[in-house]
């Protein structure tokens, strides 16, 4: 955000026309975030989710690069599975911020990548979040589909891909050792400001 | 190096560290928890294992209003749900003792008529505690509620007393959640004559992995009803 506050206070009037604005709501789908094996495998993963994101992005160079910041939300029911028994484990909601850098790739697609940080937020502190939820670093990846509907708006579809790796405090006293290596994909549709 | 080595290199090194699972603790420091009785087919003897299902949490406990056991057995439960990162069991007081699953009263459990079996009392020097558990002739039902008493057999003024009902109301909570023998560690609350104050890492340990192996006992309710195992 502070990087995007000073490209725009830099180049001020200017920087603020090039400025594109795009919010999506979509849904985002989530990997195992644990595995374990007490007597049986036990896995848990977050159900299916809805997500809403906002974004922002300036002109980098004159070949179509921009640079820009995307925070993003999402609420999902997590559970755990074991021997075919799936157990509600409450509400689990992340929040990711991702400095992103995108550019075009064939006609009214643009590719884009990202790094940031993803954030959990349990409504129990309880179980494997009983000492806390993490912040853990973002990596991701999209394709972003552009479709003019109004003069100075387009309609935004965005697939994206993204993972992190998730361990907690709880969990590194119980003896879980490494991180789970988790993968997230979203499907979305939205609004852009322009950038033709 | 061509671009599609470079590329081909990348999406290795993202793949490679996208995947990889987290590596589970190897849950070996338990002891025996089933309770080891006669058994009614023949020689030899039966083992009930035992928890609360899923169905039935949270377990709803009646407590009475003495012996500092309003405070104790929320802290009592409490310090077991640490052992459990998935849910496996928790317990709510209730009002209402008519209902309840389990019953905590204050004073010297009753004759052993009352039950049929007596799980052995914790015998800290103020203090003691026992759990009743109706069990069925064929072991294979237990007939709620489950009774629990704690005893402050000594001067109500007298030090220690506040410990001891406190470690006795967490001991007997053990055997509420299913630990239905003792352990033959004196560092665990479990341990017969207890004097740790919480539930060590095997205490925890084994209560977890109670609610990861299937009960061989079905509970009936107070009106008869046979809550499914699990």
């Amino acid at each position: 955000m502070l990087l995007l506050v000073l490209l725009v206070s830099a180049g001020a009037a200017k920087a603020e026309a090039q400025m594109e604005y795009y919010g999506r709501l979509g849904a985002v789908g989530t990997g195992i975030l644990l595995r374990d094996v007490i007597v049986e495998e036990i896995t848990v993963r977050p159900s299916i989710a809805p997500m809403l994101a906002l974004g922002a992005s300036l002109p980098i160079g004159p070949r179509g690069y921009r640079v820009g910041l995307e925070g993003a939300l999402a609420s999902a029911k997590f559970h755990s599975s074991e021997d075919g028994t799936d157990t509600d484990l409450g509400t689990l909601r992340t929040g990711t911020l991702l400095l992103n850098l995108e550019g075009p790739l064939h006609r009214s697609f643009r590719w884009r990548v990202g790094l940031g940080g993803l954030k959990y937020w349990p409504s129990d502190k309880d179980g494997i979040f009983r000492q806390g939820a993490p912040v853990r670093l973002l990596a991701g990846a999209g394709l972003d589909y552009r479709r003019p509907v109004l003069s100075k708006w387009d309609l935004l579809t965005s697939l994206r891909y993204d993972f992190h790796r998730f361990t907690t405090e709880e969990l590194k006293d119980r003896g879980f050792s490494q991180t789970q290596g988790v993968s997230r994909v979203s499907l979305s549709v939205g609004l852009s400001r322009s950038i033709r | 190096m061509n671009r599609y080595a470079r590329w081909t290199i990348a999406g290795l090194i993202v793949a490679a560290a996208a995947c990889g699972d987290i590596a589970t603790p190897i849950r070996i420091d338990f002891y025996e928890w089933r309770l080891i009785v006669p058994s009614t087919t023949g020689p030899g003897n039966d083992s009930l294992t035992f928890h609360w299902p899923r169905s039935r949490l949270p377990v709803r406990i009646w407590v009475e209003d003495a012996a500092n056991l309003p405070a104790n057995v929320p802290s009592a439960i409490a310090a077991w749900r640490t052992a459990y990162l998935y849910d496996e069991f928790d317990a709510a007081v209730v009002s209402d003792s008519s209902t309840a699953d389990v019953i905590v009263r204050a004073g010297a459990a009753p004759g052993i008529q009352f039950s049929r079996v007596r799980l052995p009392s914790a015998m800290a020097t103020e203090c003691e505690g026992a759990t009743d558990l109706d069990i069925s002739d064929d072991h294979t039902e237990l007939r709620l509620p489950v009774r629990m008493y704690i005893d402050p057999r000594s001067d109500p003024a007298a030090p220690g007393l506040a410990a001891c009902l406190a470690l006795t109301t967490t001991h007997e909570m053990g055997h509420v959640l299913g630990i239905w023998s003792h352990s033959a560690v004196a560092t665990d609350i479990m341990f017969a004559e207890e004097t740790v104050t919480a539930p060590s890492e095997r205490d925890l340990e084994t209560a977890e992995v109670i609610y990861h192996v299937p009960a061989n006992i079905q509970i009936v309710d107070r009106d008869g009803g046979e809550v499914p195992l699990e």
